[in-house]
């Protein structure tokens, strides 16, 4: 007796269609699975059965082989169990195998016959439309998720009854939700609760507006954090395509709790002592992606960069170019995308009151010297804005005046990328931070004005040619944002604005 | 061994290869200080019989006896060779003799560099390894005015003070002679190595320890004594109450030099030991015109390349930054726009005028040096 049903695989955050095949036959009651299972799906084989009988089906009480096609390609994940034992229940002539075609089954299933919530249904949901099949049946828990994705009938099962029921056509699953709800954005944190920091905000705005990776210098109180939650709030809305991705991520990392899409983007604060793969992503057996997807089309923030493990550190430097993390293990290799904007704070000094007016540094010249050695390298030349955030002053909060909210920041940021999008579409980019650096100074159409400054910035403020590029990107941003067809004296002024002490080693001024 | 220690050394101390050769080894002996060693030459009357005092156990330790039992005066001088130094006994040419007015003059010291000019005119420039913007600023310029004015600029080998003193005369063209408080073969801290290889090439590295010795704090207060016997005058710029540069001071008083000090705000604890110095009858100086001035060369004043001609709202801005600023504050201030406050900042700021620290704008020492009272 022969049965056959599709489920899929998940590994890293793609789905893969896996042909479950269910032949039982005579021999000594056992299950055999073959087909390069994984130790969770080798797990199912004790599962299954009782979860079967549990559901008052009845378990064949012989030699049954299920196979996993294709046999080159890895399976992982208890999203197999349901598949498993459907397929027994086709070949068993439990239930019609004409239902069965052209759904694909996936879910976790307890002793007891629930259909538990798995990690990853939206990226099942988008392999099964891609293969053009009919519907997909998954755990009521994910059916919110599996709904997002268009033209597939979602079935949410809360156990194996439940399927066999469906596919009898003696039970029909509660109607969803209408889950496809713009839902607005909380306003859980907005730009306007900031108070004092216009040159703050005003560098989170460029920031969002030229896709900037930002660094803020600051002694410990002076809101760094408080700067970093709110740089979301501006930035354009996710397009559907891009929620789509940022959900996959969250699915598969088990993150998405019943939500269906991601509607806000991803705000992800590792803290420093976070590992490598918790970082990048990774694990042993299912390859799980790490903080940097899961800020994927959002922000990652990396609160007291200095105290980070060096090599996560340097190891954001692919996601940072690519836009994508491979992680390789011994089982194989898989891809995350992580494109996000990267926040870092550090404090100015070990003490932390190196430049405040009223607290004095103390610490010794040499742990200065190993503290920004710290801060420099490779991750550095990726962060195009660097900015002091200054303890204020009692007569500074006072003086403040109110802040923008985010909304009317939010409508200049995407205003401005409207315009990078158009200037660059010939290229295949979208922002001014993804400009190579010749490019950049041929691009950025200077007027003579801001050449000029550019020329004196290179003689006086010891600026590199990396250095050079970041203040050319940063002042297309600025101009953009001003709506300027040319980058002006005073763009470049402001970008010139953004760098930290960090840049000017020694800084001894010099005369004329 | 009598009571009161002489000034200077018996005649003829130190001269003849025996002597040479037993001074030597008695300078690399890290045990005694200076001023042992000064009382123990005086107590038997050459250097070969104050080492044969110490190997009988008349003086030193045992220590001195185990580094004695295996020294090689050969191996030394091999050392000294290798990084281009030399051991200077008084009355040799490196041996400055300013050094016999002191109470306890080194019995010889190691030099590096250039021979010291006996009739350089010489100006010690000292302050604190942690400074402030401005005081930095205030030490190159002053060691730019000196090299211009054609003195050469004397301090010690650390960051700080000393090191911006060293780079404004040798960035000006000038000579600078650093007293270090290690051996002289160690380039302590590390990074003033480069610093110290510029002053090598044309000035001089002084040091009174033996090859190899470790930068240790409680040798830098001796190695100030050197600082202010080598100079006609000695600046203090900033420094704490009680601090390295607050000897100095005391030993240019000692030999009656004189004494300058720049004043800071009452509230700075870097201004304790200038406002202190100040109230003792130290000169007060605002900078470095007042310097020279004060040593009879303001004939040949620095004039710094100051650029004239700066807008209305550069001066506007400028005027306005009496404390460190926001440059929104200073936009509110002004009543200018934002974006060409910035612009004017910037513009002030490639000029040396202003300076960002962590986030705010402040004058520097270039703008009170030409910005008209009122």
């Amino acid at each position: 007796m022969y049965g056959r049903v599709i489920g899929v695989t998940v590994l890293g955050v793609g789905g893969h269609p896996v042909t479950v095949e269910a032949f039982v036959g005579r021999g000594l009651p056992s299950l055999t699975v073959t087909g390069l299972p994984g130790a969770a799906v080798q797990d199912a084989r004790d599962r299954i059965r009782p979860a079967v009988e549990h559901a008052e089906l009845e378990w064949p009480l012989r030699r049954v082989v299920v196979n996993l096609a294709p046999g080159n390609l890895r399976k992982e994940g208890a999203g197999l169990d349901l598949p498993i034992a459907v397929s027994v229940l086709v070949a068993t002539r439990q239930v019609p195998p004409k239902a069965a075609a052209g759904q694909v089954f996936f879910g976790e299933v307890s002793l007891k016959g629930e259909v538990l919530p798995t990690p990853g249904v939206i990226s099942v949901a988008i392999a099964a439309a891609r293969r053009g099949l009919r519907g997909v049946i998954v755990p009521a828990a994910n059916a919110v998720e599996a709904a997002q994705v268009d033209g597939l009938a979602v079935t949410g099962v809360a156990t194996i009854q439940d399927v066999v029921g469906f596919l009898r056509g003696t039970w029909r699953p509660q109607e969803l939700a209408t889950t496809v709800v713009e839902s607005a954005r909380t306003g859980s944190a907005d730009l306007s609760e900031v108070r004092g920091q216009d040159e703050a905000r005003r560098a989170l705005e460029v920031a969002a507006a030229g896709g900037h990776n930002l660094l803020m210098v600051g002694s410990p109180g002076a809101g760094k954090t408080m700067l970093a939650r709110r740089l979301p709030t501006i930035l354009p809305d996710l397009t559907r395509e891009e929620a789509l991705e940022a959900t996959q991520l969250h699915s598969v990392a088990g993150l998405l709790a019943g939500r269906g899409l991601l509607r806000e983007r991803p705000f992800r604060a590792p803290h420093h002592s976070v590992s490598t793969a918790g970082l990048l992503g990774g694990g042993s057996t299912v390859l799980r992606p790490g903080e940097a997807s899961l800020a994927h089309r959002g922000v990652l923030f990396l609160d007291e960069l200095t105290e980070f493990r060096r090599d996560a550190i340097e190891a954001l430097r692919q996601p940072l170019e690519d836009g994508r993390i491979v992680v390789t293990r011994a089982g194989g290799s898989v891809s995350f995308p992580a494109r996000f904007t990267l926040v870092a704070a550090a404090n100015p000094c070990p003490c932390g009151f190196s430049g405040d007016p009223r607290r004095s540094c103390r610490c010794r010249p040499d742990q200065e010297d190993r503290y920004r050695q710290k801060l420099s390298g490779p991750l550095l030349d990726r962060i195009d804005l660097r900015l002091s955030i200054p303890r204020l002053t009692k007569d500074e909060l006072l003086g403040a005046s109110a802040g923008e909210p985010s909304a009317v920041v939010r409508d200049r940021v995407i205003a401005a990328r409207d315009r990078q999008r158009r200037r660059y579409s010939a290229l295949a980019i979208t922002c001014n931070a993804d400009l190579p650096g010749p490019i950049a100074r041929r691009e950025a159409q200077l007027s003579p004005g801001a050449e000029r400054l550019l020329g004196r910035a290179v003689e006086h403020m010891a600026l590199t040619g990396r250095g050079f590029d970041r203040v050319v990107k940063v002042a297309r941003t600025v101009a953009d944002l001003a709506g300027d067809e040319r980058v002006s004296e005073s763009h470049v002024a402001e970008a010139l604005s953004y760098r930290t002490a960090f840049e000017q080693d020694e800084s001894l001024p010099r005369a004329g | 061994m009598p009571d009161e220690v002489p000034a200077g050394f018996p005649d003829g101390f130190g001269q003849g290869p025996g002597e040479t050769d037993a001074l030597l080894l008695l300078r690399c002996l890290l045990g005694p200080t200076p001023r042992a060693l000064h009382a123990l030459i005086w107590g038997t009357g050459s250097a070969s019989r104050a080492l044969a005092r110490i190997r009988a156990r008349g003086a030193g330790s045992d220590n001195d006896r185990a580094f004695l039992a295996n020294a090689d005066v050969g191996v030394i001088r091999r050392r000294l060779d290798r990084v281009g130094a030399r051991f200077a006994a008084p009355g040799d040419p490196d041996y400055c003799p300013a050094f016999l007015r002191l109470a306890d003059p080194p019995i010889g010291v190691f030099a590096r560099g250039g021979a010291l000019g006996h009739g350089d005119d010489r100006v010690a420039v000292v302050g604190s390894r942690r400074p402030t913007a401005t005081g930095t600023e205030v030490a190159v310029d002053l060691g730019r005015g000196l090299a211009v004015a054609g003195v050469v600029t004397v301090s010690g080998g650390a960051v700080g003070i000393d090191a911006a003193a060293h780079r404004g005369a040798l960035d000006a063209g000038g000579s600078t002679v650093a007293v270090l408080g290690s051996g002289i073969d160690v380039a302590h801290p590390a990074r003033n190595r480069g610093l110290f290889e510029r002053i090598e090439a044309s000035g001089t590295l002084i040091s009174e320890y033996p090859p190899g010795a470790p930068a240790e704090p409680f040798r830098f207060p001796a190695r100030n004594r050197l600082i202010a016997a080598l100079s006609r005058g000695v600046v203090v710029v900033e420094g704490a109450a009680k601090s390295g540069t607050r000897i100095t001071a005391e030993h240019a008083v000692d030999l009656g030099l004189d004494v300058f000090a720049l004043p800071g705000p009452v509230t700075s604890p870097l201004a304790e030991t200038p406002l202190g110095l100040i109230r003792d009858g130290a000169t007060m100086i605002r900078g470095t015109a007042d310097l020279l001035e004060d040593l009879g060369l303001e004939g040949r004043v620095f004039e710094g390349g100051v650029p004239r001609g700066l807008s209305a709202d550069e001066h506007r801005v400028l005027a306005m930054l009496a404390t460190s600023m926001l440059p929104t504050a200073v936009a509110r201030a002004t009543g200018l726009p934002v974006a060409d406050t910035l612009t004017v900042l910037i513009g002030l700021e490639l000029r040396g005028f202003i300076r960002g620290v962590g986030g705010r704008f402040e004058r520097t020492f270039a703008a009170a040096r030409t910005q008209p009272t009122g």
